[in-house]
């Protein structure tokens, strides 16, 4: 594709159960964000089938235009196609999807059919002199990099995080339904989908995190976190180490090789603050760590560290936080 | 610094260093408290073939040189010594096979190590240490057998080796010269294993009593000649006693590795403890005794490759290395202060870990008179 | 089973690379090269396969001379060839230039070894730059079917039954054979080379390819820095845990956290 032609950007926004994932309705309002500063609009792409809700949800999110595909299962060689067909027919600048499984799987694969390359793992993204530039953490988020795509369009799986969602109700847009063509060649076909997950987590859009790692000592002791968490109406999160150790499930993993989180509050219970696990969660607003190892990397990002044994101090925490939430 | 290895030793060694800091260091701990055997290390180990470091290329091994093996085992040595303990007592229980056994015996020995066993080497006795002439197990001939009795104590690898090199007397009458060595397999009748020590240190090696009761081997088991057990036992020792000053070199590296990250990270007074000439004295201190005593051990090594005398280098390596490694252990301990003292704390095992390598395969009292003996003469 | 290994040697991942403040490269010196975490489950995923269902293993990587260290340890954990595509700057190539490499190196090596590889497998990222596309961008040029974050991979009459890792659970997948996969940390972990082994694997040849013509790079790093430091807020001690929480609660409610 020529860069003249090229406008607009395309979002392709995950659902699930016909609801759209949060992570695309971030993506929407940062695009709506860059493209009306561009005076350009933003198209979102939704697949699946009963989407009429979930594209008002995506217009007032940011999308301009809703593109509504009818496809009744996931296929990755399936939604590719849609993906790149879509792409050749409204040719935007810049196509962005949230960096799950999905996003991940896709994206890259867009890129390759449309010849031009793709960032994953997208923290921010700019727009400088008519280029975007994204910002990609390297080496587990020790370094950064700013990145420019230089075929057409640039595309983007944004890390989850990133941006924040602001829905605005009074916003319209134009829904649009699509039929696309695809050929019934599916080289790798799902045959079943499996859920293991006694609960969903939802570390992402929760508005307080209550953490645990090593220092927690053992699964008895990690219960104090989980009762905090309760207390404080927040999510519990966990080390590398604590997922290892069996004490949570990995669904509650907290950093680089799990979730990036931004809430507004974030206690880090027994967690010394290796690289990997603050890189996860360095975006959050007030950082509460409690260590009896005073000089843990921890503290030097928490806004209020606590020196002292999280087994005694975390009860006491429970117990104070009580008291004011009965006030 | 550390000693001078082969290409092909130096990609080995980032193996063991890995396998250690991945497989040994941490898991030790709780080995060092409980005073166990570790077995389910010692398995992994074995798949390594971290056992058959010493068996000659000819009967399978790796062909490595002596310093080679010295830098693995150091690294062995550095993430517990117990651990190199474990693996060097194997070494040194080959060591009168290699010396002076035959070649059914080489390859009996070496078949045994490949596939994962141990080997114990059994010379002292309940009252024969220093003095190893004064043993008190027998062995007598009977027809186309010995039948060995007596007990053997302070044995490492005694409960889980899979042979032994046994000394005993077939003459009493004329002393040390009527001493012989056996070669014994592990589930031979009438062997058996008594009291295990619970020791200071090394908590991760076995050491117990070997115990012979009517013993019956078949007589080709003699190592070399009738009366050259003796012989064949200081020749084993001159040589075995350099690999102990190695893992004690070990010991010592550990210490300052220790050290240095400890000092780097306590703030004390606004600044990492280590910004303190006094502590960095103390450091440089400990790096020239460890890479001295490093130095010796891989000069008695390269002499005894190069087919040269070795006795008294092996007795300075040992004696020195093991001598700096508790020294290096307690300045260790100084530098991480009061933390230092408490068992949380990696560095107060060193100490417990070090103490044995002055007392066992010679005291170092033995080391001064082999090395007296041999600079002064008779 | 004929499988093919993808091999990226990156700065070991143990260690934190921090930025050089004089050159603004990322300060790699003295960090020991490695074989890229997920490359190695992605090799033992392989060698328990072989064990199961015969065949052999090659690894391919693409980089200088430096790389044949790394190719080696695959050769003590299970690989029976090496290849290594020679490229002087193979970090100045994006993943789409490294997928196009390696296309061209799968069929090198099918010529060479008279073969047909039955399963490709790679890492499902790269420890250093975690773009997690070349699996996919190879698979694609090679018109193959493929599967990411798998934790498990059988062939079963003439498919291959891939078991995918999603963040709820797994997917099992079917695909036709010959196919991709770029594999995620299994319940195993890789085997360590044994001292035999690496002594074997240090005789055996590495052999070379050439690369596939330039494809210009699409991605362009403009700068490189490091994130944005926090700055510490308050650290409180105290004699008690009731002393030191409640200086915590009244810090904390005077900053309106709860």
């Amino acid at each position: 594709m020529s860069h003249s032609d090229a406008k607009n950007i395309m979002v392709y926004v995950e659902t699930v159960s016909d609801t759209p994932l949060n992570g695309g309705l971030e993506i929407l309002t940062k695009a709506h964000k860059l493209a009306a500063a561009r005076g350009e609009e933003v198209i979102a792409v939704l697949i699946g089938s009963n989407l009429e809700h979930a594209a008002n949800t995506a217009i007032m999110a940011g999308a301009d235009k809703v593109i509504l595909v009818t496809k009744d299962n996931y296929e990755m060689e399936v939604y590719e196609a849609i993906l790149t067909r879509l792409a050749e027919k409204y040719k935007p600048s810049l196509i962005l999807s949230a960096g799950t499984l999905v996003g991940k799987d896709i994206l890259p694969l867009v890129a390759g059919n449309l010849t031009t390359g793709c960032a994953v793992d997208v923290m921010e993204i700019t727009d400088k002199d008519g280029n975007f530039v994204f910002t990609c953490p390297v080496y587990g988020g020790t370094v950064l990099n700013d990145l420019v795509i230089k075929g057409t369009p640039a595309v983007a799986a944004v890390r989850s995080g990133a941006f924040e969602k602001e829905l605005v109700v009074e916003r319209t847009g134009e829904i649009i339904k699509e039929q696309v063509g695809v050929e019934n060649t599916v080289r790798a076909k799902i045959v079943e989908v499996v859920n293991e997950m006694a609960e969903t987590v939802n570390l992402e859009e929760a508005q307080v995190i209550v953490s645990g790692g090593r220092g927690m000592g053992n699964k008895e002791n990690f219960r104090l976190v989980e009762e905090l968490a309760l207390a404080c109406h927040g999510v519990v999160g966990a080390t590398r180490p604590a997922i290892e150790a069996e004490w949570v499930p990995r669904s509650h993993q907290v950093g680089q090789s799990g979730k990036i989180v931004a809430p507004k509050l974030y206690i880090a219970c027994g967690i010394s603050g290796a690289t990997q696990h603050v890189s996860g969660m360095i975006g959050s607003g007030y950082i509460v760590a409690v260590n009896k190892d005073e000089d843990a990397p921890i503290f030097d990002i928490a806004d209020v560290g606590i020196v002292g044994d999280v087994v005694k101090v975390v009860p006491l925490l429970i117990e104070e936080i009580k008291k004011i939430q009965s006030l | 610094m550390a000693y001078l290895i082969s290409e092909e030793a130096q990609d080995l060694l980032q193996d063991v260093k890995t396998f250690c800091e991945k497989e040994v260091k941490e898991q030790c701990k709780e080995y060092d408290a409980s005073g166990d055997w570790p077995k389910n290390i010692y398995e992994k180990a074995f798949e390594q073939g971290y056992q058959a470091l010493e068996v000659p290329e000819e009967y399978g091994g790796p062909g490595l040189n002596r310093v080679d093996v010295a830098a693995l085992i150091e690294q062995m040595a550095i993430a517990d010594a117990g651990f190199a303990t474990t693996i060097s007592a194997s070494g040194l229980a080959l060591k009168p096979v290699l010396i002076a056994g035959s070649k059914e015996q080489k390859e009996r020995v070496c078949e045994l190590v490949l596939e994962g066993g141990l080997g114990a080497f059994c010379l002292t006795e309940p009252g024969a240490g220093s003095d190893a002439g004064a043993g008190k197990t027998t062995a007598v001939k009977d027809g186309d057998e010995y039948i060995l009795n007596g007990r053997k104590c302070f044995i490492t690898n005694g409960e889980v080796a899979s042979f032994y090199c046994v000394t005993a007397m077939t003459d009493k009458t004329i002393g040390v010269k009527g001493m012989s060595m056996f070669l014994v397999e592990a589930g031979t009748p009438g062997l058996s294993t008594g009291k295990e020590e619970d020791k200071m240190g090394i908590r991760t090696s076995n050491t117990c009593d070997v115990v012979m009761e009517d013993l019956r081997i078949p007589a080709s088991n003699l190592i070399g000649e009738e009366g050259k057990g003796f012989s064949i036992a200081m020749k084993t020792l001159d040589q075995a006693r350099t690999w102990m000053g190695c893992i004690a070199a070990g010991i010592a590296q550990r210490g300052i590795d220790e050290a240095v990250t400890y000092g780097k990270e306590r703030i004390q007074f606004g600044k990492p403890v280590i910004k303190n000439q006094a502590l960095q004295f103390k450091v440089a201190d400990m790096h020239i005794k460890t890479e001295t005593a490093r130095q010796m051990v891989a000069h008695a090594l390269t002499r005894m490759d190069m087919g040269l005398s070795y006795t008294t280098e092996s007795a300075v390596a040992k004696c020195y290395a093991s001598d700096i490694a508790m020294e290096v252990a307690s300045e260790a301990i100084q530098v991480f202060g009061g933390y230092g003292y408490s068992r949380e704390y990696p560095v107060e095992k060193l100490l417990r870990d070090a103490k044995i390598f002055q007392i066992f395969e010679g005291t170092n009292e033995i080391q001064r008179m082999v090395v007296a003996n041999n600079v002064i003469g008779r | 089973m004929e499988m093919l290994v993808c091999i990226k040697q990156v700065p070991d991942d143990s260690v934190e690379i921090s930025l050089d403040l004089g050159t603004k490269e990322p300060a790699l010196i003295g960090v020991t090269p490695v074989v890229n975490a997920f490359d190695t489950y992605a090799l033992e995923m392989a060698a328990r396969l072989k064990e199961t269902f015969g065949g052999e293993i090659t690894v391919v990587s693409v980089g200088n001379d430096e790389v044949k260290n790394s190719l080696k340890n695959c050769l003590a954990v299970g690989a029976d060839h090496a290849y290594l595509v020679k490229h002087e700057k193979s970090e100045s190539l994006d993943p789409c230039g490294i997928a196009n490499i390696l296309k061209k190196a799968v069929h090198d090596i099918e010529g060479e070894l008279e073969t047909k590889f039955d399963l490709i497998l790679c890492g499902k990222e790269s420890t250093d730059y975690a773009s997690s596309q070349v699996g996919l961008l190879l698979a694609s040029k090679l018109r193959l079917p493929v599967a990411t974050n798998i934790i498990k991979v059988e062939p079963m009459d003439g498919i291959m039954r891939i078991k995918q890792e999603t963040e709820e659970g797994y997917r099992s997948i079917e695909a036709k054979t010959p196919c991709v996969v770029t594999v995620q940390k299994p319940d195993y972990d890789p085997r360590y080379p044994t001292i035999k082994s690496k002594m074997a694997a240090r005789k055996k040849e590495i052999k070379e390819l050439s690369p596939s013509e330039e494809v210009s790079s699409m991605l362009e790093v403009i700068r490189v820095f490091e994130p944005a430091k926090r700055v510490a807020g308050i650290k409180l001690k105290a004699d008690n845990e009731q002393e030191v929480v409640a200086q915590a609660m009244s810090v904390m409610t005077a900053a309106k956290v709860f």
